[in-house]
């Protein structure tokens, strides 16, 4: 396999491409990935035909076009109000906990700490804690500080159950960043103050980047959280809006449904694909040592 | 603004390790001392506690006549280069070369006017616009080394600047460094582990090993002179052979007795220490062991051995043989014809010996001052460079692009 085929990309970058061998092996690796993809698209393929058809059910079939469904959602207040809740809420954890993971993970990564290690595998330990484990004595506090039914404090709990997971993504891309380039500028005659925001925050902001991206989408996601610590209907966030959609009459407008499901889905699919762009790309200190 | 830097007994301890003990040098102003030693040997530990990224665990260094113990990099007004270079990745070349003035408060103008002094010194005008990543190995070292040359600082220390770039580029740097040092003449600190840096560029080289300095000499003093078996055996290539030797006195004359010969000390050669009478370590450098028939007549020693293994260099060829039950490597002639197996004679000038003591390994011989000039000269054709020049010539580097040593230019 030491054929290559050179082939001119944007501008005077080459890029060279091995052949491809297509090998037995290759080919069932391909039929199981196609195999475990249907699983996953199967789903997400009934939604989008459902969501266009004038009388879904259960099933997947080809869809009889209509677009009453999405006028139907969009003419609703309570799907717009948890859109807005989703927000708020995905928003002000993600605020939260980037700011104080970056604070954190800085010390972690750079500082002589006595009794590190085994911090840093608590904070790994609990960023495996399955969060309905703890909802109860949540929600009991929540009552005793009368914090409950409001957007911001829900936020808090959610912040609090992502930080240890963004520490430890945070410390990782750190960790990146050569300890050199700040012994470098400290000799240059910088301030610590000059050598975090000139120097380290600019490299950190892929790994910022990620670990706010990461920390939204599960958040847009949350359901647990949020359904036990707030209950008016104007601070359901989507999630809980779906989970409503399902039972709320004894009946299930599969249509509407899947048109929710489809519009809240939206965002994470936009902030994945830029993720998956800072995943592959922007992971880059070439040049800076050997 | 030249200044001299002093250690003055500096110790540097982690935790149950000595990486660096009781460290006394001066490096004086405008001199380009080079420190040298295998690696662990607290070489790089010296070099960060000059530049303030470690704290000495005792002692003191000054930088003029300032205590900087406890005095932050930032404000040591030293420059460093690193191996690795350490450029900002997310900046341009230009913001690079200018970060260290700006930090320190430059006015525009000037930045942009030393920026562009630096550059055409380095010759880097037209990458100016260009991220590190876009730069090849060499242009990354210039920038790294323009970086420090913008700032004009009290100290240049350099962290094995040259192993990441090859060979070639690396015999060119060199020179370059070199040559800037001459032009600015700032006091500078090199440390590497690479003895033909260390001997082609260094005023003077600070030879350490297990974080105690072991010796601090002019190259060719310290090539001529070692002042123990480690000094002996770490400069110089391929290495000293050493074999072991009997000091035994007979009216009045000292003599040592080693693969088999005795020999009577050199006139003017004495011993510094030590009974004239007990074992000793006797090293020969493979230069100094020669073919009998291409040797001069200053070798008056004879020995026979057995080839093992010829190495060809091309304008020499080095030898390993067996002698006394000892391996010894000598430096044999081009096209010499010689076979493993073959039975050889060596010759070998007693004057070039060095005795070491057997247990401590210090040397115990002081040789009248002319004497290595002489055997230099009367060697003749075999050594018609300095030392230095001999040497780096060894490593296979093109004459015509050597720096030129200062031995040369003061002969």
């Amino acid at each position: 396999m030491s054929a290559v085929q050179a082939r001119p990309l944007a501008g005077d970058k080459l890029i060279v491409v091995p052949y491809r061998k297509v090998s037995a092996a290759a080919m069932a690796t391909n039929l199981v990935l196609i195999l475990l993809g249907c699983f996953f698209l199967l789903p997400m393929l009934w939604m989008v035909f459902a969501s266009i058809d004038s009388n879904p059910d259960w099933a997947i079939r080809i869809p009889s076009p209509t677009l009453a469904n999405f006028a139907d959602v969009l003419g609703r207040a309570d799907a717009l109000s948890s859109f807005r809740s989703s927000l708020i809420l995905a928003g002000t954890t993600t605020v939260l906990t980037t700011l104080l993971a970056l604070l954190s993970a800085y010390p972690l990564s750079r500082m002589h700490i006595p009794f590190k290690r085994p911090f840093m595998l608590v904070i790994l330990f609990a960023s495996g804690l399955p969060v309905s484990m703890l909802v109860v004595p949540v929600y009991q506090m929540y009552v005793y500080l009368g914090w409950l039914d409001s957007l911001y404090t829900t936020a808090l709990f959610l912040a609090a159950s992502s930080l240890p997971f963004a520490i430890w993504l945070m410390k990782n891309f750190i960790d990146a960043v050569p300890v050199e380039l700040e012994h470098a500028a400290a000799i240059d005659g910088a301030s610590t103050f000059r050598i975090l925001r000139e120097v380290v925050l600019p490299l950190t902001v892929p790994g910022t980047a990620v670990t706010a991206i990461y920390t939204f989408i599960n958040a847009w996601g949350a359901f647990i959280i949020p359904f036990v610590l707030t209950y008016s209907p104007d601070n359901q966030p989507g999630p809980v809006e779906i989970y409503n959609f399902m039972g709320s009459h004894g009946l299930f407008k599969f249509g509407d449904l899947a048109v929710f499901s489809l519009l809240f889905s939206v965002p994470v699919i936009v902030l994945y694909l830029f993720m998956s762009r800072y995943f592959s790309g922007a992971f880059n200190f070439g040049g800076a040592v050997k | 603004m030249l200044s001299e830097v002093r250690f003055d007994g500096v110790h540097k301890i982690f935790g149950a390790e000595t990486a660096v003990e009781d460290l006394n040098l001066t490096v004086n102003a405008g001199e380009f001392l080079v420190l040298v030693g295998p690696s662990g040997c607290g070489k790089t530990t010296t070099l960060r506690m000059l530049a303030g990224l470690e704290r000495p665990s005792y002692g003191r260094i000054l930088i003029g006549d300032k205590l900087v113990n406890n005095v932050s990099p930032r404000f040591r007004d030293v420059a460093m280069v690193f191996q690795s270079y350490a450029l900002y990745p997310h900046m341009n070349v230009y913001d690079n070369l200018a970060f260290g003035m700006r930090a320190r408060g430059a006015s525009k103008d000037l930045v942009a006017q030393r920026v562009k002094e630096t550059a055409d010194v380095l010759g880097l005008g037209k990458l100016l616009k260009r991220r590190p990543s876009e730069l090849s190995g060499g242009q990354r070292q210039r920038v790294a080394l323009g970086r420090a040359l913008i700032r004009q600082p009290q100290v240049f220390l350099m962290d094995e600047p040259l192993s990441n770039l090859d060979a070639g580029l690396r015999v060119q740097m060199r020179a370059e460094l070199s040559r800037l040092h001459q032009r600015f003449r700032v006091t500078t600190v090199y440390v590497t582990h690479d003895q033909v840096e260390a001997m082609t560029m260094g005023d003077r080289i600070a030879v350490m090993n297990n974080g105690r300095l072991q010796q601090v000499d002019a190259p060719e003093t310290l090539y001529d002179n070692p002042a123990n078996v480690f000094v002996a055996g770490f400069i110089g290539s391929p290495r000293m052979n050493f074999v072991p030797g009997r000091l035994a006195s007979s009216d009045g004359r000292t003599s040592v007795a080693f693969l088999g010969i005795t020999t009577p000390l050199g006139t003017g050669s004495r011993l510094t220490a030590g009974a004239s009478d007990g074992e000793v370590t006797v090293g020969i450098r493979p230069e100094d062991l020669m073919w009998r028939p291409a040797a001069g007549p200053d070798c008056t020693l004879t020995l026979s051995a057995d080839v093992d293994v010829v190495e060809p260099m091309g304008h020499e060829a080095y030898v390993t043989a067996l002698c006394a039950g000892e391996t010894v490597t000598s430096r044999f002639p081009p096209r010499s014809g010689v076979r493993p197996q073959e039975r050889v004679d060596l010759a070998l000038n007693p004057a070039r010996l060095h005795l070491f003591d057997a247990q401590s390994g210090i040397t115990i011989l002081q040789r009248p001052p002319a004497a290595g000039a002489e055997t230099l000269r009367s060697v003749g054709e075999a050594r018609t460079n300095d030392s230095a020049g001999g040497r780096s010539e060894r490593h296979g580097q093109p004459e015509a692009r050597r720096v030129p040593s200062r031995t040369e230019e003061i002969s």
